[in-house]
């Protein structure tokens, strides 16, 4: 299994918002996309889970054009978590994430014994087992977000594309949320994340890749990644690095 | 609540179907109506000619308005959205019109035809003037300003056509009176489009998650959208072509379906079915019934009742 | 010129004369003074809310009219056309508040298609209930029902005595509210600012708008889309001041209803077709057009 691009240009309206951009993704590891906002990263996320097309380009899946394989089995191999989320109506938590579950069901939607014990682990997982009886309607922004990440997690794809999950989260829950995605990669996904945060993406993260103006300006490391030079050519930041006293990983503080 | 909601509607909906057997112009007793099965009995004609056609029309037609309204509501994740407000229902009617005006001699089973070609041209010029991407808001008062349009063109017809108006007014608005085994057999083959409907409710259920996750969760959003609005113009198509547009049917069953059930489709389409039959049944009962042997039509009480509830939703939503 | 004789010099054996003076010559002022209140209404509305959707039809005020003025003739049908204004008056004014209380309209800036919707919704349900009494009383129903197509066949001196007094008064009142609604026009805090008093000038406008809209009804029945379509022409020939483009829209008004009425008895002579039917067929794309136009 693997994902990557080729000479992809992705945009709207005919405009091209990622330029050109060829890389492969490290395959097992948590991979950070970071950039200043309208760097382009989340609509390459969007090309990446097929929902953009490409306007030149491939991404290819194993070798095979992406956009040119059958969704649903594609349904079993990677799962997104969209920015921002409609709220529907008249649709319980647990609903929410047996909805995951579809690409297994049948066409009426029936689960069986094994899509249950998915929906379950799940919600452990991420911490709304009790919830499960609320409306979706009902829940706090940072619930919400969780009940949106187990329903992707429901769908127990090998790739697991994030676009910003951290976004309404308080602090408690981020670290949790970031502390989950490494248990979960552990266990043999493949994460790609959409990150405002520089700082938790270097401590978190295995792959930084680093966008600016549509096009891929550095890859690798965090420990190789993030340097003076790239936050001010990137972020026009001046900072200096500095070792996280906790996990030792690099961080940026602001001058 | 949906194992208890489904039988609770089974029986109002049983309940509703005996009354307007029984009440009319004429009562009949519970046995006159068993009775009135059988071709020698001497309310025959009244109950099997007459109220049981009806009757079973009016649930036909409750049934799949309101399924084409959740339908619509579904695919365009629009709280005002329904085939009437989008005024599918008054292009059809308007081709349907247009029709019996022009040719006052045609048969009348090609009725449902008209009205689908009519419903079909209704939400293309609607989706021509909003394109793909627009606010609720735009969408609902676009959609009314061409019901309108087609309302009042449909008016005009009637007022330069005046000879032909009989044929005409017993149909546009919206009432049962008059229906029978006629257009029963019409409107029959239509209901093959509720397998479909139903057959679509997972995907109904993805793409309420917003396009992004439905896409990565194995739905065609666009395929989908484009056969459900298509299933919801034939429905709505078919039912104009026999009792009229019956306004706000559409919208309110879908609505009062999800706070009974919930928004899962496959309970939310089935059940929003039965909420529509026992509407358009009740509202054909208090039409005959109020002020015998005169009838207003079912379309004025669903408006009256239809109308206060689109009201609460449009403040609700602010 | 048969025409111009029979008005200039009344002869009794002209029968020119006797269609122009007592048919022809009343239904035209009728549809010329319904036209101008109709328009001023139209104007005062959209200035009132900042609402370019905003006239009589779009927002309720003829439909509850016309169910104020159907509840009226059939229930009591001896009051006479006075009595018919004041229902068209109360019942536009009770579908008016309505919709001016649920689209949230009291203040100004609030979103301009609930506001539509809501009148809309309003309209639905006073024009069904409308029908169910239409229904119920059917010795009634082909007076009713005539009125509710806005028709001037029916105009003549006696209308006209009763109606002209009102509607100038109410045309006057409307032209001294123009330099306030010019205020408006900066939005409620601004014009709060430069000494306007809100409360006032909306329940002042409000009153205006159900005289004007009350009477004309009463007069010749449901008349649509003048009262959106005129003030979008007249603003594009003179500009947003309402001293000037309030006279201009009462013209142009007077001017639409007179043809759609010439229309309505040209189209297919003998018979008439409903001036309001043929103004309601021009007025709704105009309305669809200033909806799209709006988005884009």
């Amino acid at each position: 299994m693997s994902l990557s691009t080729q000479d992809l240009s992705v945009g709207y309206h005919g405009k091209a918002i990622v330029k050109e951009v060829s890389f492969e993704l490290p395959k097992g590891k948590i991979i950070a996309l970071l950039g200043p906002n309208g760097c382009g990263k989340s609509t390459l996320l969007k090309a990446m889970a097929r929902i953009l097309k490409p306007m030149t380009g491939q991404v290819f899946w194993n070798d095979q054009d992406l956009h040119q394989m059958p969704s649903r089995q594609l349904s079993k191999e990677l799962a997104l978590l969209p920015q921002t989320q409609p709220i529907p109506e008249g649709v319980k938590v647990k609903d929410l994430v047996a909805y995951g579950r579809s690409p297994y069901t049948g066409f009426w939607g029936r689960l069986n014994k094994e899509d249950n014990r998915i929906i379950n682990d799940v919600m452990a997982q991420v911490g709304i087992t009790e919830l499960g009886e609320q409306l979706v309607s009902e829940l706090s922004g940072g619930q919400r977000q969780r009940a949106w990440l187990a329903m992707t997690l429901a769908q127990d794809t090998p790739y697991l594309l994030l676009d910003e999950p951290t976004t309404y989260m308080d602090l408690s829950h981020q670290v949790e949320l970031m502390q989950t995605l490494r248990k979960l990669n552990s266990s043999g996904k493949t994460i790609i994340t959409v990150l405002h945060d520089i700082n938790q993406a270097a401590r978190y993260c295995d792959h930084l890749i680093v966008m600016k103006d549509g096009e891929i300006i550095t890859q690798g490391e965090p420990e190789n990644v993030l340097t003076q030079d790239m936050l001010k050519t990137v972020f026009s930041l001046n900072a200096q690095i500095h070792r996280d006293p906790i996990a030792n990983t690099p961080m940026c503080v602001v001058e | 609540m949906s194992l208890k909601t489904w039988p609770l509607l089974l029986v109002i909906l049983s309940l509703l179907l005996v009354a307007n057997l029984m009440f009319g112009a004429v009562s009949i007793s519970f046995e006159g109506i068993l009775n009135g099965f059988q071709a020698d009995s001497e309310h025959y004609f009244t109950v099997y000619e007459y109220r049981f056609p009806r009757t079973l029309l009016a649930m036909m037609v409750g049934a799949m308005m309101a399924l084409a309204g959740a339908l619509v509501q579904g695919v365009i994740r629009n709280p005002l959205a329904s085939p009437d407000v989008l005024g599918v229902s008054h292009g059809a009617g308007l081709a349907a019109v247009t029709y019996m005006t022009l040719f006052p001699t045609s048969d009348i089973a090609w009725l449902p035809a008209m009205a689908l070609l009519g419903g079909f041209s209704a939400a293309f010029i609607l989706w021509w003037l909003c394109g793909n991407h627009s606010s609720a808001i735009k969408l609902a008062i676009t959609g009314v300003a061409l019901g309108a349009l087609y309302a009042s063109t449909v008016d005009f017809l009637m007022l330069v056509k005046p000879l032909e108006i009989n044929n005409a007014l017993l149909w546009l608005t919206g009432s049962l009176w008059g229906r029978g085994w006629n257009q029963f057999f019409i409107l029959l083959p239509w209901l093959g489009l509720i397998p479909i409907a139903l057959w679509l409710a997972k995907s109904l259920n993805l793409i309420s998650l917003g396009d992004d996750s439905a896409i990565s969760l194995g739905v065609n959003a666009n395929t989908l959208r484009l056969t459900s609005l298509a299933v919801a113009v034939g429905l709505t198509a078919s039912c104009v072509a026999i009792c009229g547009p019956i306004g706000f049917l559409g919208l309110v069953a879908p609505h009062l379906t999800r706070k009974l059930v919930g928004g899962q489709h496959q309970i939310l389409l089935p059940c929003t079915m039965l909420v529509g039959a026992i509407l358009l049944l009740f509202a054909d009962l208090v039409a005959r019934t109020i002020d015998p042997p005169i009838e207003l039509s079912a379309g004025i009480m669903t408006a009256i009742i239809g109308a206060p509830y689109f009201l609460w939703l449009l403040f609700k939503n602010k | 010129m048969d025409a111009i004789q029979g008005l200039l010099s009344p002869s009794k054996d002209v029968i020119a004369q006797h269609i122009v003076h007592d048919i022809r010559l009343p239904r035209a002022l009728l549809a010329a003074t319904v036209g101008a209140c109709f328009a001023a209404a139209g104007v005062v509305m959209q200035g009132l809310t900042q609402n370019p959707l905003a006239s009589p039809a779009v927002l309720g005020v003829n439909a509850g009219a016309a169910l104020g003025m159907a509840a009226v003739s059939t229930i009591t049908p001896w009051f006479g056309l006075l009595g018919i204004s004041m229902a068209a008056m109360i019942g536009g004014g009770v579908a008016w508040t309505l919709v001016m209380i649920l689209g949230s309209a009291w203040r100004g800036g609030s979103d301009t298609g609930r506001l539509v919707l809501a009148g809309v919704a309003i309209s639905a349900l006073c024009a069904a209930f409308t029908k169910a009494l239409v229904i119920m009383e059917e010795d009634q129903a082909s007076a009713v029902l005539s009125w509710l197509a806005g028709s001037f066949a029916n105009g003549n001196w006696d209308t006209w005595s009763l109606f002209w007094p009102v509607a100038l008064f109410a045309l006057i009142g409307s032209q001294l509210l123009t330099p306030t609604l010019n205020l408006l026009q900066l939005g409620d805090d601004n014009a709060q600012n430069l000494g306007i008093s809100l409360v006032w000038t909306k329940l002042a406008g409000s009153v205006l708008v159900l005289i004007l809209v009350g009477s004309a009804i009463g007069a010749s029945g449901s008349i649509s889309f003048v009262g959106l379509l005129v003030p979008h022409m007249a603003r594009i020939l003179c500009g947003q001041d309402h001293r000037y483009f309030l006279p201009l829209s009462m013209l142009m008004g007077s001017a639409l209803v007179v043809l759609a009425d010439t229309l309505s008895r040209g189209i297919i002579f003998p018979l008439e077709t409903p001036a309001g039917a043929i103004l309601a067929l021009i007025g709704a794309p105009f309305f669809i057009y200033l909806v799209k136009k709006r988005a884009s």
